[in-house]
């Protein structure tokens, strides 16, 4: 079941490849979509079959392959992954949908696209360290060919940045999992948390601290976070929505799935420091985002500082702020994909993303009226207002954070607070206001730009005002990552927890 | 019937928004061939059909006890989430009254936005504000309160920005969401904290726990404070009172609504919670001194103003600030009951200061006069709205006045004090406004001056006589909601001269209004400190000044300090460590000299110096 998850991807990038050049884009188009359908189709069913209340992995799958280097196919499925895979899936039929239908050399980009889906989709699967290793590996090629090919200017640039971080944060995590086999004396690179977490404490600092550099980046947290603006800004719309969708995620993934899980004691030796991190980088992206003229830019850095709420959630280590984290990680993914497929439509009818220069896209005759109601929707679900789902997501992190950590969780919620100033700043200058001269003749907007968005508008609206849809698959999961590793309960909440005053704002 | 009416009372919320909903057609601009009438006209129906659904709820529930009504709407691990809505006699009453302004309002839109291209847009907007704002009614947990007050901010930036192309709506629109949503943070802190702190969110669970715990007193008056943020800037209070100055840009029968029942919606909450508040008198005491401060600060401002919608704004904060002070001193009767004669009579003045706007084109109180004859009706709803706002004319804000005063509570000579001050000040703006706009001679603007149309006329008529029926519902009000019983100590002096004291401040204020020199060119005071005294009124007390040289410069300041580190400092570093890479290699490869024994030399002193490491490696 699983398996086909990963190898029709691959299939399908091999077909597409094999296709004859004579070949129109728009026929590539169509197969793509149907086959990201198929796979979203398939993703639902496996969901259908999951069961909420098993703490085990699901759907396992175990084949020998090199058993000399400790390395197995085996794959399996938790809830911790299942909403992952989901919006892996999701945003893949959104990105194609909204790829320009006459694309240049359209087979290789929607090979590479199924390729980038076959290494995210075995990371979020891999029950194996090495296996795992491989698949986030194999992901930095395609989105490198993505963005170097069909990216903006500087995108030689922004593509090479992107490379050497997301190599260097490669190899520092093989080094960590070499280093876990080597120290617990494991036979195998099989993923076995019981194992790694009865290494003594300093070893688990040391191996802890490679996994926090290598998500780190991926994620990523500040100060490794400077390839992500470069890589947005320069990446074509659908790349910049998987990008920020779903990629940034598997940093997140990562530290939950191979950081907390498996050195525990060091996590909760360092969690007030990370909690400390997730605050200041959410405080110094939303500062970031308020100085920026470009629109993909703005989006870039309220990514960053949303991302930093599930390392808050994570550091947490309760039930539901493991809970919330994963809905955060679903809820930004959902929400910041919206952000740039709009940005992405502005840019593209305006020719430009500068705040400075776009003036009254709302104009409801020659504007841009729907995308520009979409966008203050978007803008309000990233600034949490509730009814849509990025307020419960966050509402779970801070009401799940603050016990453990209240000046932390508080800061985080200026941030948050911060998020309302940037995309306000950014929706008034760009939409409203009166329509002036260069733009007066903007080309029509057509429904291949609107449909996705409008997908996804009504997953933010559905799952905001049902988040039980959400939080129910990592319920039990939480339960069990916890329970196994006899993890403390939330303390008792004490009376005299600090509470600090907020800063006010304009 | 009636039973499941009654039943079903918690879809009334609802209408307004499906209203909106079904309306997106027209006020997107799909179905142009019909224009954007039929879009208001469903919008209208909605609202008629939630204020008559509230009316038969309203009289079934008349003399039951409350009941709550819950919604298990979030589980995960630990957090259990209910929406929990109370159905009783008040939260009915208070839904009746919004879904009743708005209905009203909503026809006043009819004519008043008669020529606007997006009628239908307005009209699902209002019946967004009016869906939260009747969810806020019957609300009964503190987390639905939030989320709808949320929602409220939301709906207050779209109608403020409703004409989004006018430079000065834009910012208005700005301000009134990040002032708000100041506000909102922080409450959504103490949410947060009361929710991993108590039992529950639940008003009443609210109660119960701050009556069982003991708080360490500095978290019970932080808590405190946290929780009046977010009404603190829903109802303009000080110091996040400009927005509503600044709303007034938006269209007139939205602020009808704004200034009348959603500032009323923010003090609800704040009604709602004010058992929290009696853990720490901090936080009882900060509620007063807000409540103090706005009350006389913004009716000082008020005076001071030539634009019609912001002297009535300004007076809507100041009143609010006395329901801070109310539920303060734990009056939580008295002020549902400032909030009730408040919110009808300043939606009749809203609707008679819409009337004059749309018929002389201006706002400019400066610029008109003689209105009196031209617009009768327009000019007794103004007068009507007036007199139930002071405590002069035996009408809604007397009666109030006279059962906050007349010995059921322990008042106290500041409070006395504050006021006759209010009241005073509140009297002599409306009397010179009154002045300016409807007696003197006619003005440019004001010679050709039709009185308002039939569907302006219609709701302001209607209101015109709610209001002046509006008495009985202080003179009738039981002490529902005191958790103390009344004193009834009638006969103390305080009780005998109090009322009397308040009555002479507003015919004093009555008199100085109609006796000072009104000047219509306008020019400053030649004497320094009187200029100086109307330019720090008029300018708010220079409030926005001093927020852009503080607040907003601190934001701007910190964000280019971040913006400069990240590129120059984060990304120049790695920027630099990539550069030095290539030149290192550049300058390198000048070493590759194709003599032999130069590549042998390498080889042995690298194999050299890897065999000196092995060897002294520590084993």
């Amino acid at each position: 079941m699983l398996s086909a998850l990963i190898w029709l991807p691959l299939l399908g990038a091999i077909v597409i490849s094999c296709f004859p050049s004579t070949v129109s884009s728009r026929t590539v188009r169509s197969v793509s979509l149907v086959l990201a359908i198929i796979l979203l189709v398939w993703t639902i069913v496996l969901g259908s079959q999951f069961d909420l209340t098993a703490t085990d992995m699901q759907f396992t799958e175990l084949l020998p392959w090199l058993d000399t280097i400790g390395l197995n196919y085996s794959l399996g499925l938790d809830g911790l992954s299942l909403p992952l895979l989901f919006l892996n899936a999701l945003l893949n039929v959104v990105a194609i949908a909204a790829t320009d239908p006459e694309i240049p050399r359209s087979r290789f980009y929607y090979a590479l696209i199924f390729v980038l889906n076959v290494g995210v989709v075995g990371a979020f699967l891999a029950q194996n360290l090495l296996l795992f290793f491989l698949f986030y590996e194999i992901e930095i090629l395609p989105l490198y060919f993505l963005i170097a090919i069909w990216g903006g200017q500087k995108r030689g640039y922004a593509a090479t940045k992107f490379l050497i971080y997301t190599a260097a944060s490669g190899v520092v995590i093989l080094a960590v999992f070499l280093g876990t086999v080597w120290f617990t004396g494991a036979s195998s690179f099989a993923y076995d948390p019981g194992r790694s977490q009865l290494l003594p404490l300093g070893t688990q600092l040391l191996l802890l601290s490679g996994i926090l550099l290598g998500f780190g980046i991926k994620t990523p947290f500040i100060p490794l976070h400077t390839w992500l603006p470069d890589a947005h800004v320069e990446a074509s719309t659908p790349v910049s929505v998987l990008l920020a969708g779903v990629l940034l995620k598997l940093g997140t993934y990562g530290l939950l799935r191979f950081g907390l899980s498996m050195f525990l004691d060091a996590w909760a030796y360092l969690a007030p420091w990370l909690a400390t991190w997730a605050a200041v980088g959410a405080l110094y992206g939303a500062c970031c985002a308020i100085a920026q003229q470009d629109m993909k830019k703005v989006v870039a850095y309220s990514s960053i500082a949303h991302m930093a709420f599930v390392l808050l959630a994570t550091a947490a280590t309760t039930r539901l702020s493991l809970i919330a984290a994963v809905a955060q990680m679903v809820s930004h993914g959902l929400i910041s994909a919206l952000l740039f497929l709009l940005v992405g439509v502005v840019y593209k009818k305006t020719g430009t993303r500068d705040v400075q220069v776009l003036r009254g896209l709302l104009n409801p005759e020659r504007g841009l009226p729907l995308i520009g109601s979409l966008m203050i929707l978007a803008a309000m679900a990233s600034a949490g207002i509730p009814g849509m789902v990025g307020f419960i997501a966050e509402f779970m992190v801070f009401r799940s954070s603050f016990p453990i950590f209240p000046i932390q969780t508080l800061l985080c919620m200026v941030g948050t607070g911060l998020t309302a100033v940037y995309f306000l700043l950014m929706i008034n200058r760009v939409f409203f206001g009166r329509l002036e001269d260069p733009f007066d003749k903007l080309p029509q907007v057509n429904w291949n730009d609107r449909i996705p968005a409008l997908v996804l508008v009504a997953f933010i609206l559905v799952l905001g005002l049902q988040p039980n849809w959400l939080v129910r698959w990592s319920e039990s999961e939480s339960g069990m990552l916890l329970t196994r590793m006899s993890m403390r309960t939330p303390p008792p909440v004490a009376l005299t927890a600090k509470i600090e005053p907020a800063r006010l704002l304009p | 019937m009636t039973q499941f009416l009654l039943q079903t009372i918690w879809l009334v919320p609802f209408y307004g928004v499906v209203g909106a909903l079904v309306t997106i057609p027209w006020s997107a601009g799909m179905v142009r061939r019909t224009g954007p009438r039929p879009g208001a006209y469903i919008n209208l129906f909605m609202t008629l059909l939630s204020f008559v659904h509230g009316s038969i709820g309203f009289i079934q529930v008349w003399g039951q006890p409350p009941q709550q009504l819950a919604l298990e709407w979030l589980h995960a691990a630990d957090l259990d989430i209910a929406l929990t809505i109370e159905v009783s006699p008040i939260s009915l009453g208070a839904m009746e009254l919004v879904t009743c302004i708005s209905l009203l309002a909503q026809i006043y839109a009819l004519g008043y936005m008669e020529k606007d291209w997006s009628l239908a847009r307005f009209f699902g907007l209002m019946g967004f504000f009016e869906g939260a704002l009747a969810g806020i009614a019957l609300s009964d947990s503190l987390f639905l309160s939030y989320g709808l007050l949320e929602m409220l901010t939301l709906s207050t930036y779209l109608l403020v920005g409703f004409w989004y192309a006018q430079p000065l709506v834009v910012t208005a629109a700005r301000d009134a969401f990040l002032t708000k949503r100041v506000g909102d943070i922080i409450l959504l802190m103490g949410l947060v904290a009361l929710s991993s702190y108590g039992e529950g969110l639940n008003f009443s669970e609210l109660a119960d726990w701050a009556d069982a715990t003991p708080l360490v007193p500095w978290v019970a008056a932080v808590l405190g404070l946290s929780l009046i943020a977010g009404p603190t800037g829903k109802c303009a209070q000080f110091p996040l009172n400009l927005w509503l100055d600044e709303a007034m840009e938006g269209p007139n029968p939205a602020g009808i609504l704004r200034n009348s029942v959603v500032v009323s919606a923010g003090a609800y909450v704040l009604i709602k919670l004010q058992p929290v508040f009696t853990l720490s008198p901090v936080s009882a005491d900060a509620l007063i001194v807000i409540g103090t401060v706005t009350a006389i600060g913004a009716s000082l401002m008020a005076i001071a103003q030539i634009d019609i919608k912001r002297t009535l704004s300004h007076s809507t904060s100041a009143y609010l600030g006395l329901v801070f002070i109310a539920v303060g001193l734990g009056h939580v009767d008295i002020a549902l009951l400032i909030l009730f004669s408040h919110a009808i009579a300043k939606a009749l003045l809203f609707m008679s200061a819409g009337g004059i706007i749309m018929t002389t084109s201006g706002q400019n109180i400066t610029e008109m006069g003689g209105l009196w004859s031209r617009m009768p009706a327009t000019a007794t709803a103004f007068v009507v709205g007036s007199a139930g706002l002071i405590a002069v004319t035996p009408f809604g804000m007397f009666w109030t006045m006279h059962r906050w005063l007349d010995g059921s509570w322990t008042d106290s000579w500041w409070l006395l004090a504050v006021l006759a001050f209010a009241n005073l000040l509140s009297a002599i703006n409306l009397t010179r406004v009154f002045r300016l706009v409807f007696l003197g001679q006619p003005q440019a603007k004001t010679r050709r001056a039709p009185e308002v149309p039939w569907p302006m006329a219609i709701p302001m008529v209607t209101l015109s006589i709610v209001t002046l029926l509006a008495y009985t519902v202080p003179q009738g009000w039981q002490f529902w909601l005191s958790p103390t019983t009344p004193l009834m100590a009638q006969n103390s002096l305080f009780a005998q001269i109090a009322m009397p004291i308040e009555l002479a401040a507003g015919l004093v204020g009555c008199v100085i209004g109609f006796s000072i020199e009104l000047r219509r060119a306008w020019s400053r005071p030649a004497q320094i400190s009187l200029r100086f005294l109307q330019d720090l009124l008029a300018y708010d007390f220079y409030i926005e000044k001093i927020y852009s040289v503080t607040v907003v410069a601190a934001v701007s300041g910190l964000s280019r300090l971040s913006d400069w580190v990240d590129r120059y400092i984060i990304d120049g570093a790695v920027n630099l460590v990539g550069l030095a890479t290539i030149f290192s290699g550049q300058g390198l490869r000048y070493n590759v000299s194709g003599q032999f024994r130069f590549y042998v030399l390498t080889i042995l002193l690298g194999v050299g110096l890897l065999l000196m490491v092995t060897v002294n490696l520590p084993s």
